[in-house]
């Protein structure tokens, strides 16, 4: 017996009274969280026209890099499959995207076909080396599973090294995907709408949206049976399977689902960046997405995104660092007694160890934390 | 030429099913009810409502139930007790509460002295206590249950029926004798019983006080058409939740005949242990307790704020510090603001109050009463203090609840308010008892023309029981129960319910009863709140198994010795405590020392923990 009628002021003001199943599990179910998302989604609106060029691109590199973090806490932070193998499926879904899209007269093969061809592909072929890889998952775990995963990236590097003709071999590459969506071009500076917009705002209007549509979809799939499901894999499979939740197809899934996202990252990647280097998808690759996942919060898809914005813009704040402490160098040959790199890379292996021992929850938790006790106001819980 | 005079037309009497029969056909996609089922409030328009009713009617009809017949329910609050209440009433049959607490024996007496020939019970465990004694009950022809689990297709019973079962015989009747439940509702008369209720029996076994449905129509005009509570009175757009037993006559005017009048949308909490997270859910604008539950509720909260952050803490104790400013001077004010309170109020609100409010469901509260027991004023000024607009409201079943109010704006800390505009209240010379006159007074006990007699005097006035005097001519302040009152061996009169009262303002307080009649002084028995005496017992790292053992405690015999120290120094040497001693158990209505509405048996006291009370007497400590 639903969907009466109520007078007025009966009605608001009382967000924890559901009356129906659709207002209790709605996304944004509170006007805060409603408000607070508009925000969120106008401010990102608005940035392109208050940064500049290069700035927007690094934000372009966080949306994409986001995206494909999403995909490795679904397979690591939800459904607790240890995966090394991120940047492999990353690397297929880049080359799969350059191949399909590519000039069919360039030097590495091309097919010349558009964003809503390619895009989906790139994360369908990826997903079916996932799925390939899944059958290890299903009798290995933990480190096991680590060091299976691990071996798919030297197995990816050697391949991509070796294919020429599709990767254009190390050190010469290939250009990335073509973002051109029925004869519409991402990637040139254009009129949309009456407003000139330069490469880069296109690429992060492109990479914005994208990632909203990824990020949503990741949220529900996390909340619903199948993410449950993934949980009760991770924290403990056997009395998962006891209650009823079929390990292989769980874990097959996770692999598929998480391998989907990588592809589409990777293709969208090297949109953005513009060439191909294939000798870049190395185990310092799926270590920066480890990073990202460990960093942002395990099992939250807002951690994932604040994850890979965080380790993205890192690299452009570390470049800030010699101004101020000048035994960094600026450069790889600078003297000094290090450089940036080899900073950022400290950088990356203390910020796993910090995190790990002091906020186990990533920038997520910090969140959390911060909300709860707000919310828990006047009282701690 | 002759003019024919029409006799004038008999003004249309009002009654409570037929008020929701007039919102069910003006809105009947409005919204009634709502009941909390699998973690969703289900909605019950005005039109699904009506049509229940009707046919719970029928249904009423077709099981025989002739007018000035008893139905008995024992349940917790839900739509069906209201369903059922009102299709009882539809029908010309009196409907009689008992309280889900009640126990076997009582529930054999209250059916038995009701002669009740149906039974509503709400589950297994009240089908079970009927099916105990129903070979006793020759009149009890039919037991309606309404939660199957562990009785449909287990107990065979032949009287057994299910709710489900019983609307199909309610649709049958209907189809075949279409009308009939409103040819009733049109042959009511205002001398007609609607309602059986059952004091709680503090000195005796419960007496059942009758209804009329003229004292009924007069209560609702008084006390929710005029405003007499609220100001301004209750509309469509207020919201309630029903938690408090409905076999009490308060509970029955805050949730079925101001719903039915005003059409405020009602929420049954889930149970009485959900009613701190459904409040919070639900935010009543218009809410009623008994003292135990705003003194919970003050509990409560400073709990929670114990264990909070020490900056919590520090603007908790600042802002209440404040709160307490606000209520001395709102209290000073007759309840209502001064620029300087909103002022405070309105500062307080962002860092302490609107969220307090909220957590306790209390923010969008405009009218907050407490009532059917003494309070301690220092409960009703802490939350008048942080904005919850509190209201000491007086009245009892005899007078249908219509006696005293403290109204909006001319509040009197300490006084349960003025009498209505609309009747007659006098205070006895002699005795100091509050005497009623009105047409709520009931006609009667049922079947207990004696307890009548005694009750309501030749000119029609009602003897309340309660010994009271004028506070500046308007208000009415209320010592105690006239059989309460202790008279010391020094022939010193003491009012103990405002000894125990304060002594119960301390969170760790739960119960104290005073003890002094022809004895040289007084003596208490208290027991403790288990939840916080125990979580201060905790943060001490005192440890404690049971309620007994932590009772005794020496640790927590010194802080109740504190509490009792704090109370002696508000009154008079003679009033003071000189010993008291801890209850060794929670008092509990199963073992027959508190009634149904938790108030303490003061006969049962004496008789269970004598010994300890002539121990106080005898010992020299």
């Amino acid at each position: 017996m639903t969907g009466g009628r109520t007078a007025g002021s009966a009605r608001r003001g009382r967000p924890e009274l559901y009356t129906s199943y659709e207002a209790d599990s709605a996304l944004l179910n509170t006007r805060p969280k409603r408000v607070a998302v508009l925000l969120i989604v106008a401010l990102a609106v608005i940035v392109p026209f208050l940064l500049t060029d290069n700035v927007l691109l690094i934000l372009a590199t966080a949306f994409v890099a986001s995206i494909g973090a999403i995909g490795l806490n679904l397979v690591t932070g939800y459904a607790g499959q240890v995966s090394l193998g991120h940047a492999f499926f990353l690397g297929l879904g880049a080359f799969t995207g350059a191949v399909l899209s590519g000039d069919p007269d360039g030097r590495t093969v091309g097919l010349g076909m558009q964003l809503l061809v390619w895009l989906p592909a790139a994360g369908l072929v990826a997903a079916a080396a996932g799925l390939l890889v899944a059958p290890f998952a299903v009798r290995l775990r933990g480190l096991y599973l680590a060091i299976v995963t691990l071996g798919l990236v030297f197995l990816g590097e050697h391949l991509f090294r070796e294919m020429q003709f599709i990767t254009g071999g190390v050190g010469v590459g290939r250009p990335g995907p073509v973002p051109e969506l029925f004869g519409f071009r991402f990637d040139q500076a254009g009129e949309v709408l009456g407003v000139m917009l330069t490469r880069n705002q296109k690429m992060y209007y492109l990479m914005f949206v994208l990632l909203l549509i990824m990020a949503v979809a990741g949220r529900n799939i996390a909340r619903s049976a199948i993410g449950r499901a993934f949980a009760a894999v991770r924290d403990r499979d056997i009395a998962a399977e006891v209650i009823g939740v079929p390990l292989t197809k769980y874990k097959a899934l996770a692999f598929t689902i998480s391998s989907f996202y990588a592809g589409i990252a990777g293709a969208l990647l090297y949109t953005v960046i513009g060439v191909i280097e294939p000798g870049s998808f190395n185990l310092l690759m799926s270590v920066q997405y480890i990073a990202m996942v460990l960093i942002g919060g395990v099992a939250t898809i807002s951690g994932s995104i604040m994850g890979a914005v965080f380790i993205t813009l890192l690299p452009r704040i570390t470049r800030e660092v010699p101004k101020f402490l000048p035994f960094i160098s600026g450069g790889a040959t600078g003297g000094g007694i290090l450089n940036v790199f080899q900073l950022e890379a400290i950088l990356y292996g203390l910020l796993i160890i910090g995190f790990l021992i002091f906020e186990p929850r990533g920038l997520y938790g910090i969140w959390i934390r911060t909300r709860n006790y707000w919310k828990g106001w006047p009282f701690s819980y | 030429m002759t003019t024919t005079l029409q006799p004038p037309a008999p003004p249309a009497t009002k009654s409570v099913p037929g008020r929701i029969r007039d919102r069910a056909s003006r809105a009947g996609d409005r919204v009634a009810l709502r009941e909390k089922d699998f973690g969703i409030w289900q909605d019950i328009t005005w039109g699904q409502y009506w049509d229940t009713i009707v046919t719970v009617g029928h249904g009423l009809l077709a099981l025989g139930v002739k007018v000035g017949d008893r139905v008995a329910i024992q349940s917790e609050n839900r739509p069906e007790w209201l369903i059922t209440d009102m299709a009882t009433v539809a029908v010309r049959a009196v409907t009689m509460g008992l309280y889900p607490t009640n126990p076997v024996a009582e529930v054999r007496y209250l059916l038995e002295n009701s002669d009740s020939t149906i039974l509503l019970a709400e589950d297994q465990e009240q089908v079970d206590k009927a099916l105990a004694v129903v070979d006793q009950l020759p009149r009890l022809e039919k037991i309606i249950y309404i939660e199957p689990r562990g009785v449909r297709r287990r107990y065979t019973d032949p009287r057994l029926l299910y709710w489900d079962d019983f609307l199909d015989l309610g649709r049958q009747h209907r189809s075949a004798a279409d009308g009939a439940v409103e040819r009733c509702m049109a042959e009511a008369t205002p001398d007609d019983i609607v309602a059986l209720i059952y004091t709680s029996g503090t000195t005796g076994p419960p007496k059942g006080a009758m209804l009329s449905a003229a004292n009924v129509e007069f209560a609702i005009r008084t006390l929710v058409e005029e405003g007499g509570f609220t100001d301004p009175p209750p509309t469509d757009t207020d919201v309630t939740l029903s938690y408090l037993p409905l076999s009490h006559v308060a509970e029955r005017i805050f949730t079925t005949w101001f719903n039915a009048s005003a059409g405020q949308l009602v929420h049954f909490a889930e149970s009485i242990e959900t009613v701190p997270q459904n409040l919070k859910e639900v935010q009543p604008t218009i809410f009623f307790g008994v003292p135990r539950i705003w003194e919970k509720i003050h509990a409560t909260v400073e709990i929670r704020v114990a264990s909070a952050t020490r900056l919590k803490r520090w603007n908790y104790r600042f802002w209440m510090r404040v709160a307490s400013r606000i209520g001395e001077k709102m209290v000073a004010n007759g309840g209502r603001h001064t620029a300087s309170t909103r002022l405070l109020s309105a500062i307080g609100n962002v860092f302490l109050f609107r969220a307090l409010k909220d957590r306790i469901g209390l923010r969008k509260c405009r009218y907050a009463a407490s009532g059917a027991a003494p309070i301690a004023p220092e409960v009703l000024k802490w939350f008048m203090g942080i904005g919850v607009p509190m209201h000491e409201v007086y009245g009892m079943t005899e007078n249908t609840a219509v006696a005293t109010a403290n109204r909006p704006g001319s509040i009197k800390l300490g006084t349960v308010g003025e009498p209505y505009p609309t009747i007659e209240l006098r205070i006895d010379d002699d005795t100091g008892e509050i005497l009623t006159r009105h047409p709520g007074v009931f006609p009667g006990y049922w079947q207990n023309d004696e307890a009548t007699r005694k009750t309501i005097d030749a000119d029609g006035w009602l003897h309340t029981g309660d010994v009271g005097e004028w506070v500046d001519g308007t208000h009415v302040k209320i010592t105690d129960r006239l059989k309460d009152i202790i008279i010391t061996a020094g022939g010193k009169n003491i009012s103990p319910s405002e000894i125990e009262n304060s002594l119960k303002t301390s969170p760790f307080v739960k119960e104290a009863i005073v003890i002094g009649d022809r004895r040289p002084y007084l003596v208490a028995l208290i027991g403790i709140e288990l939840d916080t005496v125990g979580d201060w017992a905790t943060r001490r790292r005192i440890p404690f198994t049971t309620y007994r053992d932590l009772s005794n405690k020496p640790e927590v015999v010194k802080l109740v010795q504190g509490v009792v120290e704090d109370t002696n120094t508000k009154f008079a040497s003679v009033e003071t405590i000189k010993k008291f001693r801890m209850l060794p158990k929670e008092l509990d209505h199963e073992d027959g020392e508190l009634t149904a509405t938790q108030k303490v048996k003061r006969a049962a006291m004496a008789e269970m923990f004598g010994d300890l009370v002539e121990e106080m007497y005898r010992s020299r400590s």
